[in-house]
């Protein structure tokens, strides 16, 4: 034990010598009042005058918004949506159903997405996850009965969405103009089209005969809206910025970008 | 010479610590995992080590809002719509029980992640929970504070009794006993204040107040998170930028997991990965959190003001008007920068002058020095290794609290709130 101290003391007596001027490895030394000084652990810019935080900021300012006074707008009018009729909506929705049953909901919605999942990672020939979509869609919709409960997940098969715009930003189209969407929120012109297009070929596969049924009874849609709502955590506000817009932008932008990289 | 350094450091601790008696935690009794300062304010504890609590849907609460400045609705442009009320949260008991009020930290609002945490550990032990954002925080200044421009903790203090006066008068069915408060960072400093006003207002008389990682001399605080975006983080250059090298980072980490899973173990996970963050590389993210929350009270309080030193005067903001140009202005506004521009004109403006010095005595800790001392319903849990405190700071905590005074070894700034060993001290204080 004693041995070990000594050789620990000898090491960092030797470092300040070999290193520059780090500072990451000096020893612990607890003032007479206990505190470690956690910044000494750190290795500051001499002049402590590096602009790396306002760089970095005015960089991710700089996405392409030409429609950015329209954008605001529906921003807000999608606040106020969701503050007047979404939310509570979704409140009265949680007031009336029991867990169980929206669980059951939001897995059966989940499932009908895995059919697109699958589409799209067919397209971008990502064999290992389009196989592994496949059998959480054969395990969910037979043992899950038709997708209200999410077996597949238990087994380890975790859900894995692809969609349209991944797809199309797989083979490389840009983003193009940031868009908000009214009611779906941000978006950019790629996804916008992405979006239709998983719409449409949902219309076509008619999976479980869902949307078949649902253009006798908009309520299905309702349903799908309210769950959609319900599983996102998002509010707005939550940022609690006067910026907010600003970073939802770039949040919404790196995270599209993550996801087609992934 | 290092280890006889160190020796005496260690016995002078124990003198130190005998005389005043504080709580000293010892690391290998705690067991709280990381021992890295920076890795714990980030990251928090590992899921496993965390309190079991209620979910959101087992909690009977809702929000409301309150209209305190009517005149806001005047001053404010358009695109403010969402903030010329002050929301509030409220999680009832069903039974007569006491009542805990939550400050948020610095630029945080009543929904704040800690909060969160702190409602369901309070709420599941039989409390009635108000939660309560920052008089820093952008809802705050907005539709709740006098004159916008917080950082003068008495002034916030007064705000902050008003809006909690406010909410007993909008919830006169609900059944209290008595009145317990907490905060957490900032709202620590804030609760403390609270406290004191609360002494001579009467309204609450709070029978127990708990000051989670408080910063003593707030000027300490502040300087030393401006000071975190001032590290050497290796990988940036010319074409990367720090934002770059983080998301870069994120990616390949999930690459390498195969898929994007988002959890309350993301951080953690990530961390023990070939991809995590050198120290620098946290302190830098800390203090980017620290410098956006910096930007928008800068942003807030000179619009409201009409100080016209980021947003000039008169300049016509409707929805549709792009903030963007005022965000770039803003964001290179540090506290520091904050202080000297908006806080301290003001506060000399209306009290006579005075120096920086005496301002920081006003504003900290040191204020409220003897008050603390012979409270004995006030204490204290404290790290260590926090980032927002400085030498001496922990000294002056020792000789004000004495053994209403704990002090954890690891745990960063507020990481180690959720680790089951501080919610169960937590909870005792307030039984107790």
């Amino acid at each position: 034990m004693a041995k070990s101290l000594l050789l620990i003391a000898a090491l960092l007596c030797a470092t300040p010598a070999l290193a520059d001027n780090s500072k990451a490895h000096t020893p612990v030394v607890h003032d007479a009042d206990g505190f470690t000084e956690p910044l000494t652990k750190l290795k500051f810019n001499p002049g402590l005058d590096q602009r790396e935080f306002e760089r970095s900021t005015l960089n991710a300012l700089s996405v392409y918004d030409p429609l950015e006074s329209w954008n605001r707008r529906v921003y807000h009018f999608n606040y106020r949506f969701d503050e007047w009729v979404f939310l509570p909506a979704v409140d009265g929705y949680r007031y009336v159903t029991p867990t169980f049953l929206r669980e059951g909901v939001s897995h059966f919605f989940s499932n009908l997405g895995d059919v697109s999942n699958l589409l799209n990672s067919l397209f971008q020939f990502k064999g290992k996850r389009a196989l592994e979509t496949t059998g959480r869609l054969l395990l969910n919709t037979t043992i899950g009965v038709a997708g209200l409960w999410d077996p597949a997940t238990k087994m380890g098969l975790p859900r894995q969405t692809e969609d349209f715009g991944q797809t199309l930003g797989f083979y490389g189209v840009p983003g193009g103009a940031y868009l908000v969407l009214p009611f779906f929120g941000p978006s950019n012109l790629r996804d916008t089209g992405g979006l239709v297009f998983d719409f449409a070929a949902e219309a076509q596969i008619n999976f479980l005969n869902v949307s078949q049924v649902s253009s006798d009874h908009p309520e299905i849609y309702l349903l799908e809206a309210i769950d959609k709502r319900y599983t996102t955590s998002f509010r707005y506000g939550q940022l609690n910025s006067p910026f907010e817009y600003e970073k939802v932008r770039y949040v919404y932008t790196e995270a599209r970008k993550l996801q087609i990289a992934e | 010479m290092l280890l006889s350094l160190r020796l005496a450091a260690f016995i002078g601790g124990l003198i130190l610590s005998a005389s005043a008696l504080a709580v000293d935690v010892d690391a290998a009794s705690y067991g709280y995992p990381l021992t890295n300062p920076f890795e714990a304010t980030i990251a928090t504890t590992p899921p496993a080590l965390r309190p079991k609590l209620p979910d959101d849907d087992k909690i009977h609460q809702s929000d409301y809002s309150l209209k305190l400045r009517p005149e806001r609705d005047f001053i404010l442009p358009d695109n403010f719509w969402a903030v010329k009320k002050l929301t509030y949260r409220l999680a009832q008991q069903d039974h007569p029980a006491p009542l805990i009020f939550l400050i948020s930290g610095t630029g945080a609002r009543y929904d704040s992640a800690i909060n969160e945490y702190l409602k369901k550990l309070y709420y599941q032990a039989g409390y009635h929970v108000v939660q309560l954002s920052s008089p820093t925080s952008f809802d705050f200044m907005s539709a709740a504070s006098r004159f916008a421009t917080p950082g003068i903790s008495q002034e916030d203090a007064e705000d902050m009794y008003r809006v909690m006066q406010a909410v007993r008068a909008q919830q006169p069915k609900l059944p209290v006993t008595e009145y317990y408060l907490t905060g957490y960072s900032l709202g620590a400093l804030d609760a403390a204040f609270v406290s004191k006003l609360d002494e001579t207002r009467r309204s609450f008389n709070f029978k127990k107040v708990l000051l989670l990682n408080p910063p003593v001399n707030l000027y300490t605080s502040v300087t030393n998170l401006d000071k975190l975006v001032q590290t050497e983080v290796k990988g940036i250059n010319n074409s990367t930028t720090f934002y770059e090298l983080v998301l870069g980072k994120l990616t390949r980490y999930f690459q390498q997991k195969g898929y994007i899973d988002l959890n309350d173990a993301l951080l953690y996970d990530f961390q023990q990965s070939k991809q995590h963050l050198t120290n620098e590389q946290m302190a830098m993210l800390i203090g980017t959190t620290f410098r956006f929350s910096a930007a928008d009270i800068a942003f807030t309080s000179d619009l409201i003001n009409r100080r016209g030193l980021i947003t000039p005067p008169k300049y016509p903001i409707s929805e549709g008007t792009s903030l963007t140009p005022m965000f770039k202005r803003a964001l290179q506004c540090d506290f520091d920068c904050y202080l000297t521009e908006q806080v301290i004109p003001m506060w000399r403006a209306r009290s006579d002058g005075g120096s920086l010095l005496q301002l920081i005595d006003q504003v900290s800790l040191y204020a409220l020095k003897d008050y603390l001392h012979d409270s004995p319903k006030i204490a204290v849990m404290h790290n260590a290794d926090d980032v927002i405190l400085g030498p001496g700071d922990l000294g002056f905590l020792r000789s004000t609290f004495g053994d209403r005074l704990t002090v954890y070894p690891h745990g960063g700034h507020c990481g180690n709130l959720n680790y089951r060993v501080n919610a169960d001290a937590m909870l005792e204080f307030f039984r107790g």
